[in-house]
């Protein structure tokens, strides 16, 4: 079920009712009817891969149980390999097993030696990197006895499939998310009208960032080869704002949606376009993956100790199976690898963590050199992302030479250009409201609390009206692929 | 708790009352589905000849020019499933009918209309002609099919600049593809021939084909005669199109065809008889090209009987 459908606009009304007016007095029946419309939500997709989840719930909740009784070093060790093995595995099998196959048949061929095994063609199961992630903190806090493992199914199986984060994140810790299920949940006014406003602000840029965007970016980046180059430029501009749009939206509306049912899900997005850095931008993109890979990758490897070699190692494979884990082509391993190589002289000169506060904060506008730093850092990721969204690595290679060319000074011209022009103002009024609530936790959160009601109502309606009247073509989330 | 459901709901009815309006104002307005299904309704026991597809017969075959009782019930983008929905309507009905005409154009076996861009048109057949295909509301309603921006210019279009969305002669025929106003021939072809090219198309392959199957049983239980064409284009649309796409295609109809005697397959996709004048663009005709196709349909039709 998608957040930007019909179906989902019944679906939600429903389950809130039944959870705040049915089910209010008992823990447990919420909990269950979490997960009861979680496997429902899911299973609209595709019911088959809900025993998956399934599977990977009974699995790691006994392997927390496992944990808690057993001392003994050694088979604590094991317990947790078990879970680690049968939820990568899982992950291993269903999204990259064709791609290893592929490239074993590559490399087998560049000796001469030619194989014909058979690929699965199997269909990803929709989050399956999320729920593996947000699961495998749970088994690996308990090992570490961070966490106390739960005796609660119902609160676990609620944990790993609340579906307003489910598919797409934010990929919550279990030390934050857990004990939300465990304790009596209250309804807040405040707190609702804050998700429902949350959810809007999410819907718009879905909706309408996002959804137009995809149209221009999807045209030129599938035909590619036959624009000049300030088209193509354009194209990955188009492309950027939509993915931000699309899974900082979906991000807005999952945070949204479970203040409504009383819980409190962790920043996702925080307005990482206003980045003086590459570093400041991984602190604020997809924050919840860039801290798992942190505390669960990152540190186990030894982090910013060590020498000089170790920290640019460390470094290296943070990025590479960062960009590894969101999908099995090489273009996403590229991706990190630049993204990477903009970090590591920041991360050697101990200067990654000197932007840590806002950019010109309390102020209108950024200095000169905040504004530089920030055209700077976003140039270099609408460069990396090429990368991210071409077919393969000769579509990217063939996607920058052709803006290394003389044609990236004519005049962008495609399909629908005046059209697109509708896409760019928007765009760049999306960009004003976000800039001037970028110390919130989204763009409209106190922007609005401080207008009077009947200022506050109009700008919903408008805000309604916008995403009615101007909403782009229905696309699906783009991070429902990984 | 109950304050907050208030306050919602209170919010929420100026959009759904705003909402409602516009479905009834949109439901309202006479269209092509509406019309050729009253048609359906009301003589479908006369029709001998019925013409079905996409839009390459909607403006390819004009029933005006057929020696028999015909009607053209092809809609922009129907795919072969909707082909056989509307048979399966009207089965009961169809007494009279000796022949069915069928496009297959280089897309028909791979594309269905809820997959394709033109997905939007699902909405006609479920609410004008009452043909349940999809639980999807999105296809169930008028102001969930296409956006509010769309569906506001087409209340303008029609109950204030009072345009009509029936496009269709009363025999089905499209009209609004005139040689006068003839599209570039060298832009459209290319465009036309990539958007008609299918990437993944196996699935549907299979899907479309058994429905094809499904048609030729059905024909051949009602004696009814099956005549199979892929429509002619203007070389810029032939020469853009994918080999293996086109092969595969006309390899599956050369197969059903060879198998059931009732089955009649004319490629007219080359066919030397079509120049420039006659295209509205690179794949449709104009209405001069559809005085030639429906002059050699209905000559293939009497020369079977």
């Amino acid at each position: 079920m998608l957040f930007n459908s019909i179906d989902f606009a019944i679906f939600l009304p429903v389950v809130f009712v039944l959870y705040w007016f049915f089910a209010q007095k008992n823990l447990t029946l919420q909990n269950a009817l979490i997960v009861a419309s979680s496997y429902f939500f899911y299973g609209w997709w595709d019911c088959r891969f809900l025993l998956l989840i399934l599977f990977s719930t009974l699995v790691d909740y006994a392997v927390g149980i496992g944990l808690k009784k057993e001392q003994n070093e050694r088979k604590r060790s094991l317990l947790l390999w078990t879970s680690i093995v049968v939820n990568l595995g899982f992950l291993g099998i269903f999204k990259y097993y064709d791609f290893f196959v592929d490239n074993f048949v590559v490399a087998f061929s560049m000796f001469g030696t030619e194989i014909n095994p058979s690929t699965l063609n199997i269909v990803l199961p929709v989050g399956i990197s999320f729920y593996t992630f947000q699961t495998l903190s749970y088994t690996i806090d308990v090992y570490k006895r961070k966490l106390p493992p739960t005796t609660n199914l119902i609160a676990f199986g609620a944990f790993v499939s609340f579906f307003p984060q489910l598919v797409a994140g934010p990929i919550e810790r279990a030390s934050n998310l857990l004990p939300q299920f465990t304790k009596k949940r209250r309804f807040n006014y405040g707190h609702a009208v804050d998700g429902l406003r949350q959810i809007l602000w999410g819907l718009f840029k879905k909706i309408v960032i996002a959804d137009n965007c995809a149209t221009y970016a999807n045209l030129i980046f599938n035909n590619s080869d036959e624009y000049a180059g300030s088209t193509l430029v354009l194209g990955a501009l188009f492309f950027s704002f939509q993915i931000y749009g699309d899974f900082s939206g979906y991000s807005d509306i999952a945070i949204g949606t479970s203040r409504l049912f009383g819980f409190d899900l962790k920043q996702n997005f925080a307005f990482p376009y206003f980045s003086r850095d590459v570093a400041e931008f991984w602190r604020r993109w997809h924050i919840s993956l860039s801290t798992w890979f942190r505390d669960y990758l990152y540190i186990p490897l030894g982090g910013s100790r060590g020498n000089k070699w170790q920290k640019i190692r460390n470094t290296l494979i943070v990025f590479c199976v960062s960009g590894f884990w969101h999908g099995a082509n090489w273009t996403f391993v590229i991706w990190g690898l630049i993204n990477a190589l903009f970090f590591l002289p920041l991360l050697l000169k101990n200067k990654n963590r000197i932007h840590l506060d806002t950019v010109a904060k309390g102020t209108y506008f950024p200095t000169t050199k905040e504004f530089f730093s920030m055209a700077f850092t976003f140039g270099i990721t609408v460069f990396a992302w090429i990368f991210f969204r071409a077919e393969n690595l000769d579509h990217a290679l063939r996607y920058l030479s052709e803006i290394g060319t003389s044609s990236l000074f004519e005049i962008p011209r495609f399909e629908g250009a005046k059209k697109a022009l509708n896409t760019l103002l928007l765009t760049l009024i999306f960009t004003l409201i976000e800039w001037f609530g970028r110390e919130d936790k989204y763009a409209i959160e106190r922007l609005l609390t401080e207008w009077k009601k009947p200022l506050r109502n109009v700008f919903y309606y408008t805000l309604i009206l916008v995403i009615l009247i101007f909403g782009g073509k229905e696309q699906p989330f783009v991070y429902f692929q990984f | 708790m109950k304050q907050f459901l208030k306050n919602i709901t209170l919010r929420s009815l100026p959009l759904f009352i705003m909402a409602c309006l516009l479905e009834v104002l949109l439901r309202s307005i006479p269209n092509d589905y509406g019309f050729k299904k009253t048609y359906l309704d009301e003589n479908s026991n006369e029709i001998e000849t019925l013409i079905l597809g996409n839009s390459h017969t909607y403006y390819g075959l004009n029933p005006a020019f057929f020696t028999t009782k015909t009607f053209n019930a092809s809609h922009i983008s129907q795919s072969l499933d909707y082909d056989f929905e509307i048979i399966k309507k009207y089965q009961n009905e169809l007494n009279r009918l000796k022949t069915i005409v069928l496009p297959i154009s280089y897309f028909s076996l791979f594309e269905k209309l809820e997959e394709s861009e033109e997905s939007w048109r699902v909405k006609n057949y479920n609410i004008y002609y009452d043909i349940k295909t999809s639980n999807v509301l999105r296809f169930r309603l008028e102001i969930l099919s296409n956006t509010l921006a769309t569906n506001l210019k087409r209340l303008y279009s029609y109950y204030i600049a009072g345009n009509s969305e029936r496009t269709c002669s009363g025999l089905g025929w499209g009209t609004n593809f005139s040689s006068e106003n003839a599209l570039d021939l060298s832009a459209s072809g290319k465009s036309a021939a990539l958007r008609h090219t299918i990437k993944k198309y196996q699935p549907i392959l299979k899907e479309q084909i058994l429905v094809l199957n499904n048609l030729v049983e059905w024909c051949a239980d009602r004696e009814v005669k099956l005549i199979l064409f892929t429509p002619p284009a203007h070389l810029t649309y032939r020469q853009n199109l994918d080999a293996k796409q086109l092969n595969t295609l006309e390899r599956k109809i050369e197969k059903i065809v060879l198998k059931n005697s009732h089955c009649h397959y004319t490629n007219l996709l080359s066919d030397e008889n079509f120049f420039s004048k006659d295209f509205y663009d690179a794949d449709h005709l104009s209405e001069i090209g559809a005085e030639k196709l429906s002059n050699i349909a209905n000559r293939l039709i009497n020369s079977l009987k």
